[in-house]
């Protein structure tokens, strides 16, 4: 590899150290101005950095509500779930409610005033497919109306289209697929990342060649959008990488795929990235059979990544620009299965984590007199949360990215 | 290169749908008709194509009867789907019943993957191509997800449809998709009765297959919802009309009343003026360009055609991709791939097979946005630029890196090396590009080779920047590894922009 070609870290480094010196590129390319501004922009810490930043936690498969909270003190929990119901070692926080026992990490940031639980989240109508509940969610649509775009990609249609071309992506997902909260009507600067090991493609001994072919000029239009996308990919990439291998911290992050994913995004923000939307998922909560040793596994991994998290912002002094919330497709069933197990159900309670949120648990509990066959009716829609968190959180017009009005949650 | 977007003046509309004059019919406009119907121009097929005028290559490449075949394991599991799936329901234990439930569960997924597999392999051969690509088309016209199908069996029928369908008119393939169970699933016309009428197919009928968005009215919808009521799955397997759950009362649609059925209200939205608009804009973003023509009169006049033709998708194929608007020169290297074209395009410019492992291919085709039969939803992809974003170009240029990466085969599956194993017996085991294959380009001279590979590779519009670098590529470090010299070149430009446009 030729030496001249050695990691440069902005599009105006790129084009500047590739063959013939980047004079060509600037005489033919229309967009050069603009991310010229942009990268010597991008240098000085600017109003973009102080930016309030979302990191969405997916939990895949659906999260089982009623061991996640226990209603510790509702007979009918424990009529409904005589081989499921958890009593001992839980961490009590109120009269009525607890945390399952290996919430330690989320009973401390509890009381440190970090967490908020939402009780009893749902939508109308539920549906219990897995992937079309995702897609409610993901969407935030009615359960009888078919969304295209993702609540968070109108949320990037909306605030962060016309960004800079060199700017740094707005939105990172861990993982190869682009996940339906992002999908915009724009296109849109996403960057998708692994969770541990090589953060993308391996290097090879063929990406001269493709960064030789990719400084050739292309006129306007789709041409020059692909190498521009293409630019900033592998600037992006080389950025992200760099962020990653200089980063130190002294918190442990559980070895776990969440952890991990966790720890790069805590590196991208101290490294001062412009990205404002981070997606990780955690997979595996659709137990419907031997639950009691699989969830806790989970959640075990998941209150302790959190709390890593939140430490290591804290640390960094980036805890007041980061709020973190879970969500998932649905709740399980009220009782349990014949195999040990929960089957799919409604609402289930969501986490949202930061500095300044209020703390504590809000909304209504779910009712649990139930039939054994019946489902939990939820109390809270997931849409007032969104509201929430963007009109409050992002400073965006919640009523527009949801088309509709819905009551906030008063968590911020 | 450049050229600018042809306009009334400098092609009037009367001229557009005419057929190139045969003084234009050669490599370029061949190459050019090869990678917008199929999806690469090998040198074998430009030649070949040359050798008639451009409406034979046309009428070739969409001629009826090319099926793809049905698995036998796919037709035996249809066959006793119905059966099988009604035993294991009446099994009391609820432990042994679940499990006889996951067996027929992972059973079609299983055929799902063999079925995805044999379409990339059946549409990577370049006679069937062309009618894929159009399949494909109007997939995404008439979307559907397996997520919420699921059964491959009633996927692979209803892709025959749309296969079939190219041969109709196309008021009679939407019908014929309207009865499809498939359709009658995925849109809820099972659910729709005169009772409780459901709107999702009456309003994508006309939002997504007929008129586009705002043609109609809401009442217009509610009133056609009406009209498609009976329709059912018999047997969880075939379409089955009632008519005691049809409402055969009047209904007002498009200011007209009458007692309409479901094909009726089909018949009514051809007669509205967009009907004969809407498809021909989607198919030309599909093949042409993500911007809209420089003037609404060139649809227009070809719509009016085409409803003078009775909407025959034939008419409609023979005429756009032999006229002097589709090769217009300002349509070269301007529309993005789509990463079905991009793989199987990879396929056919580098005749090596598709890679029989379905776990890495179909991962592949998910990471660069093409997920096989589940598009993002129900408006299905949405093409040209929007494939484009850090995550997909990764995927892309992993997947090219793959072709050129020997498999170890020590490191393989169970599954991919049964599937290994099966490919081998039926000749499709030639996966990767090989030393040999690719030692063979080494015999051309750096130019000679830079002309071969930009001339087959990309469109005209990259020509002649890529020539000079790819010859500096290749003669840097000639006295060193040569033979890397050239792999590691040929992978750069299939990475490259160019090759990810047409």
């Amino acid at each position: 590899m030729s030496k001249k070609l050695q990691a440069p870290l902005t599009r105006r480094e790129f084009i500047r150290q590739s063959a013939g010196g980047g004079l060509g590129f600037l005489a033919f390319s229309g967009f050069a101005p603009a991310f010229l501004t942009q990268s010597a922009y991008a240098q000085n810490p600017g109003p973009e950095r102080d930016r309030p930043i979302l990191v969405m936690i997916q939990l895949g498969g659906g999260n089982d509500g009623l061991n996640t909270l226990i209603p510790f003190t509702d007979d009918n929990y424990f009529r409904l779930r005589p081989n499921l119901s958890i009593r001992d070692n839980i961490h009590i926080v109120d009269d009525h409610l607890a945390l399952h026992p290996a919430l330690g990490q989320f009973r401390n940031l509890l009381d440190q005033g970090n967490l908020s639980i939402i009780q009893n989240v749902g939508y109308p109508n539920p549906s219990r497919s897995h992937f079309r509940s995702t897609e409610i969610w993901e969407t935030a649509s009615d359960s009888d109306e078919y969304g295209t775009t993702g609540w968070l990609g109108r949320y990037l249609d909306n605030n962060c289209s016309g960004t800079p071309e060199d700017a740094d992506p707005s939105a990172i997902h861990i993982g190869d697929i682009i996940p339906q909260s992002y999908l915009t009507d724009q296109p849109a600067s996403i960057f998708g990342m692994r969770s541990s090991g090589s953060f993308n493609r391996r290097k090879s001994s063929s990406d001269m060649a493709y960064e030789t072919l990719l400084n050739e000029p292309h006129t306007e239009g789709s041409p020059s959008y692909l190498q521009q996308t293409m630019m900033n990919t592998l600037v992006t990439e080389r950025r992200v990488e760099t962020h990653l291998a200089n980063y130190k911290t002294s918190v442990q992050y559980p070895s776990s795929n969440l952890g991990q994913s966790l720890k790069r995004i805590a590196a991208l923000i101290h490294a001062d990235m412009e990205t404002r939307v981070y997606y990780v998922s955690q997979t595996g909560y659709d137990t419907h059979a031997g639950q009691l040793t699989k969830h806790a596994e989970l959640l075990g991994d998941l209150a302790n990544s959190m709390a890593a998290f939140q430490k290591d912002l804290k640390a960094n002094k980036r805890d007041d620009q980061v709020l973190t919330m879970t969500f998932s497709e649905f709740g399980r069933r009220a009782a349990e299965n014949g195999s040990a197990g929960t089957d799919h159900g409604t609402a289930a309670p969501l986490f949202v984590m930061g500095r300044d949120v209020k703390g504590g648990i809000l909304g209504q509990r779910p009712n649990l007199n139930l039939d054994p066959k019946e489902d939990l009716q939820y109390t809270t829609d997931f849409r007032g949360i969104y509201n929430t968190v963007l009109d409050k959180w992002l400073q965006a017009d919640a009523q527009q990215i949801l088309g509709n009005k819905f009551d906030p949650i008063p968590f911020l | 290169m450049k050229h600018t977007r042809p306009t009334p003046q400098s092609l009037p509309v009367k001229d557009a749908w005419k057929p190139l004059p045969l003084s234009h019919w050669n490599t370029e406009t061949a190459a050019h008709l090869l990678r917008r119907i199929g999806y690469s121009a090998t040198p074998s097929k430009v030649k070949q194509a040359l050798n008639g005028p451009i409406s034979k290559t046309i009428e070739k490449a969409f001629a009826p009867d090319k099926p793809l075949q049905k698995n036998p394991e796919l037709s035996k599991f249809e066959n006793e789907f119905f059966e099988r799936g009604t035993q294991a329901n009446r099994i009391k234990d609820p432990e042994e019943r679940r499990k006889a439930q996951r067996e027929i569960r992972r059973e079609s997924d299983h055929l799902f993957r063999q079925y995805a597999i044999e379409w990339y392999r059946f549409a990577r051969d370049e006679t069937n191509s062309p009618q894929e690509k159009f399949v494909t088309f109007l997939h995404d016209v008439f979307v559907i997800e397996q997520r919420k199908i699921r059964e491959p069996f009633l996927l692979f029928n209803y892709e025959q449809t749309l296969r079939e369908g190219i041969q109709l008119n196309y008021p009679d393939l939407c019908k014929r998709v309207s009865r499809e169970p498939s359709m009658v699933r995925y849109l809820d016309l099972n659910q729709s009765s005169a009772r409780k009428p459901n709107e999702n197919f009456a309003r994508e009928l006309f939002e997504l297959f007929i008129l586009g968005e705002g043609n109609y009215t809401e009442d217009d919808i509610k009133e056609a919802s009406r009209a498609f009521t009976g329709y059912r799955i018999k047997k969880r397997t075939e379409f089955a009309y009632y008519d005691k759950i049809h409402d055969p009362s009047p209904k007002t649609v498009f200011g007209k009343t009458g007692p309409w059925t479901g094909d009726d209200i089909i018949d009514l939205a051809f007669e509205k003026p967009t009907a004969r608009t809407y498809l021909i804009q989607e198919l030309l973003k599909f093949y042409l360009t993500d911007d809209d023509l420089p003037h609404p009169d060139y649809i227009r006049a070809l719509g009016d055609l085409w409803a003078s033709r009775d909407f025959n998708l034939r008419f409609l194929i023979e005429t756009v991709f032999q006229s002097r608007l589709f090769h217009h020169p300002a349509y070269r290297g301007n529309l993005v791939k789509s990463p079905i074209q991009f793989y199987l395009g990879l396929c056919q410019d580098l005749q090596v097979d598709v890679t029989p492992f379905s776990g890495r291919t179909l991962h592949s085709m998910r990471t660069m946005g093409q997920n096989f039969y589940n598009p993002p939803n129900v408006r299905g992809w949405l093409y040209g630029q929007n494939w484009i974003n850090s995550t997909t170009i990764s995927g892309r240029r992993q997947l090219v890196d793959y072709l050129f990466t020997p498999v170890n085969e020590k490191n393989l599956n169970g599954n991919d090396r049964r599937a290994l194993k099966a490919a081998r017996e039926k000749g499709h085991a030639n996966f990767q590009v090989t030393s040999d294959r690719l030692g063979k380009l080494m015999k051309l001279e750096p130019p000679a080779l830079a002309d071969h590979l930009t001339t087959y590779f990309i469109t005209a519009l990259s020509r002649e920047t890529y020539r000079p670098a790819i010859i500096q590529l290749v003669e840097q470090n000639k006295d060193g590894k040569p033979y890397w010299n050239l792999r590691n070149t040929v992978i750069g430009l299939l990475q490259s922009p160019a090759y990810n446009l047409c």
